[in-house]
């Protein structure tokens, strides 16, 4: 990416934070940042993101926020330039809590998406825009769900985090036939492959900690169901290819697919398994696997312990409901048309099985984010 | 199998104290720390409350009335297995100069740790020739073991024939008597376990011990949580020693939980709701070590049960252990 300039939001999200720092460490490249003010300066937020990496690119953090309006918050003049030398937008903001009731999770995601939208519209040189999505637009549908395939079909959403995503495409599609526009939807990103990083713990993150601490008895599901995860490293790299080589307008899946995505049998299997191997005064504690049930006993269980009013296992149930009625609607992502432009460039998702060990043993070292790792 | 290897339940009887309370009568009395609704909603409606019979008092009545029943000589009785979650010593006993109100925590002397329920049982009842036995800390889970001890034993001893195994245990006086969601009752069973029965034959006795779980106050969340796949997963595994589907079973014989954990456990070990024996827990709730013995005489009694039928009992006693037990009536 040569000469080009980049608009990313939500940099300091999960996938966003990883794009940039591939993105930093490139030559010859101009990276504009919109960064919320929150407790932090947005600068020095961006600053602990980049840690000790060698920054080569031409890095400016801008102050402002996609739910702000059209402007995004950002006064005339840099609204202005933005305008002028943007080639290419990234639009990673939004939320990705599942637990948000609908208008909020439609602030976030749909409005906040309309907003970018319109900046693009005024972009002259806009080559390319990226809008990251969810492939669990696909609510609870269940089988294949293609690059082409939209929404639930009628199916409806297990969370409003997925429903304000269907939404939003729904709008980045109707803006395809004017502007440039990728939608690359996302599996359940869990950490870096390599090492394991977590950068930002998420229900994933948090049901493996119940599973630690044996407070989780049963999840929804089928065994031989497929679960599909990536690593945050293949997500980053697969955005930017997708950026810069992905035909637009087009639809991606980066997921682990058909070839890469495990059973829910061999997920829990492996999760316990880890935990044992990395934490090996953990078998004392005698934790048995989790069971795999039904949705009809699932939601018996969920109802009982509401019932108790017990707030320890209340927790437990809730942070896992928010996501695990989706692993009952069991689905395979097809990724052909995210295969084929990733193939050039070697990219492609590793078994999620390979991987998914060391970020349970990052999850172990670091205490779920509590510890410096 | 000839008659003589093998050992089964000859003989069921049990004690419940006449006194009977109400979920919201305990409430009212500041005896329940959960609500009163949710408890109804798990499918509790009573509970039977000892007065002023003790624990020993229970188990006396249990045990007179098994070997009237039986009719068995009672210098057959070889060996006594008392079982007991709570009172193991008769310090708790609340009658003829024992402590006054069923707690440990009144014991006065040294020496009344030692004046032991089975050896009170034996010379009551006059059981001359019975050797005795004590099993505790198995919690609710105890008679179990007795059950499961008596056949190992009279497997292994040519000369031991009958073994009379009773549990019995009453609630410290004014405490909270809703444990994990659960109501206990006071009450006592008595079996007698007899080579070549000709009724419910032990065919398989497992039992799983997670020691780790020992302190139930503390992390009384995390049992809760390994109560089910712990349940489902032994089992399992008893039906599979027996070589034994769970379509071989005509009847579950539970432990007086919660009638909602027995609809979550009967799902996942598939077992439909019509062939678990529930009867009992809206009327008697749970008495500790004596549920399943209860139940299974009150099944036999009702007609449910027909000869030959496998019977799958099932509990679990705090400290942690899951017991599990197949028998063909």
């Amino acid at each position: 990416m040569r000469e080009q300039s980049i608009f990313l939001t939500g940099a300091t999200g999960a996938v966003g934070s990883e794009l940039l720092r591939n993105l930093a460490a490139r030559k010859g490249l101009t990276i504009n940042v919109l960064v919320r003010r929150t407790d932090r300066e947005p600068c020095e937020r961006v600053k602990t993101l980049l840690g000790d990496l060698d920054v080569t690119a031409k890095l400016n953090v801008l102050e402002g926020d996609v739910c702000a309006g059209p402007s995004l918050g950002l006064d005339n003049a840099a609204v202005g330039s933005l305008q002028r030398e943007t080639t290419h937008i990234i639009h990673a903001a939004g939320s990705t809590s599942f637990g948000l009731a609908l208008p909020d999770a439609r602030a976030a995601n749909v409005w906040g998406s309309r907003n970018v939208l319109d900046f693009a519209r005024s972009c002259a040189s806009l080559e390319c825009g990226a809008f990251l999505s969810t492939v669990y637009v696909s609510g609870k549908r269940r089988g294949d769900f293609a690059e082409s395939d939209y929404g639930d079909a009628g199916h409806g959403f297990v969370n409003s985090y997925e429903q304000s995503k269907a939404e939003m495409e729904e709008m980045v599609r109707e803006a395809m036939n004017e502007l440039p526009l990728i939608l690359v939807r996302l599996s359940i990103v869990v950490g870096d492959s390599a090492t394991g990083r977590v950068s930002r713990f998420n229900a994933i993150h948090h049901a493996i900690r119940l599973f630690y601490t044996g407070l989780a008895p049963m999840i929804p599901g089928e065994p031989a169901g497929p679960v599909d995860m990536v690593s945050s490293d293949f997500v980053a790299a697969g955005v930017l290819q997708l950026l810069e080589n992905g035909p637009s307008p087009g639809v991606f899946h980066l997921a682990a697919g058909r070839e890469s995505c495990s059973s829910l049998e061999e997920l829990v299997d492996e999760t316990m398994s880890a935990l044992a191997r990395f934490r090996p005064e953990w078998r004392k504690r005698s934790v048995e696997k989790p069971l795999i049930v039904d949705l009809d006993t699932y939601e018996l269980f969920v109802r009982s312990v509401e019932e108790t009013g017990n707030p320890v296992l209340q927790g437990a149930t809730r942070s896992i409901r928010t996501f695990a009625y989706q692993l009952a609607h069991p689905k395979v992502f097809e990724t052909e048309r995210a295969a084929a432009a990733l193939a050039w460039g070697g990219i492609s998702p590793q078994p999620s099985l390979a991987f998914y060990p060391r970020v349970i043993k990052y999850c172990l070292e670091s205490n779920w984010g509590m510890r410096p790792c | 199998m000839s008659s003589s290897s093998h050992a089964g339940i000859q003989s069921i009887a049990e004690y419940v104290p006449a006194k009977v309370a109400s979920v919201g009568e305990l409430h009212e009395r500041g005896l329940l720390r959960g609500s009163p609704d949710t408890l109804r909603s798990f499918g509790f409606e009573t509970v039977h409350l000892a007065g002023e019979e003790s624990n020993i008092d229970m188990a006396i009545a249990a045990a007179e009335k098994v070997l009237e029943e039986s009719e068995i000589d009672r210098e057959e009785i070889g060996m006594i297995l008392y079982a007991a979650a709570l009172n193991s010593s008769s310090t708790l006993w609340d009658g003829n100069g024992g402590s006054p109100n069923g707690s440990v925590l009144q014991l006065e002397s040294v020496p009344d740790l030692f004046k032991y329920p089975a050896s009170i049982i034996q010379t009551e009842l006059d059981l001359p020739n019975a050797s005795v036995v004590g099993i505790n800390q198995l919690g609710c889970a105890s008679i179990f073991a007795a059950l499961r001890m008596a056949r190992a034993l009279i497997v292994a001893e040519d000369d031991l024939k009958s073994v009379l195994c009773v549990s019995a245990d009453k609630f410290p006086a004014g405490r909270h008597r809703d444990l994990a969601y659960n109501i206990v009752s006071d009450g006592a069973c008595a079996a007698l376990v007899c080579r070549g029965a000709d009724r419910n034959r032990i065919v398989e006795c497992t039992q799983v011990t997670k020691g780790a779980l020992w302190d139930s106050e503390e992390i009384e969340n995390e049992i809760i949580a390994a109560y089910f796949p712990t349940a489902k997963a032994l089992v399992e595994r008893t039906l599979a020693k027996a070589g034994l589907k769970m379509d071989d079973i005509a009847l579950i014989v539970p432990h007086n939980v919660a009638l909602r954990s027995w609809e979550i456990l009967g799902r996942l070990i598939g077992c439909p709701a019509d062939r678990i024996y529930t009867e009992n827990i809206a009327r008697v709730g749970h008495t500790i070590g004596s549920d399943n013995l209860l139940n299974l005489r009150c099944a036999t009694e009702s007609g449910r049960i027909e000869k030959g039928d496998y019977l799958l009992l099932f509990t679990f006693g705090y400290g942690s252990n899951w017991a599990c037990m197949i028998v063909q009536h």
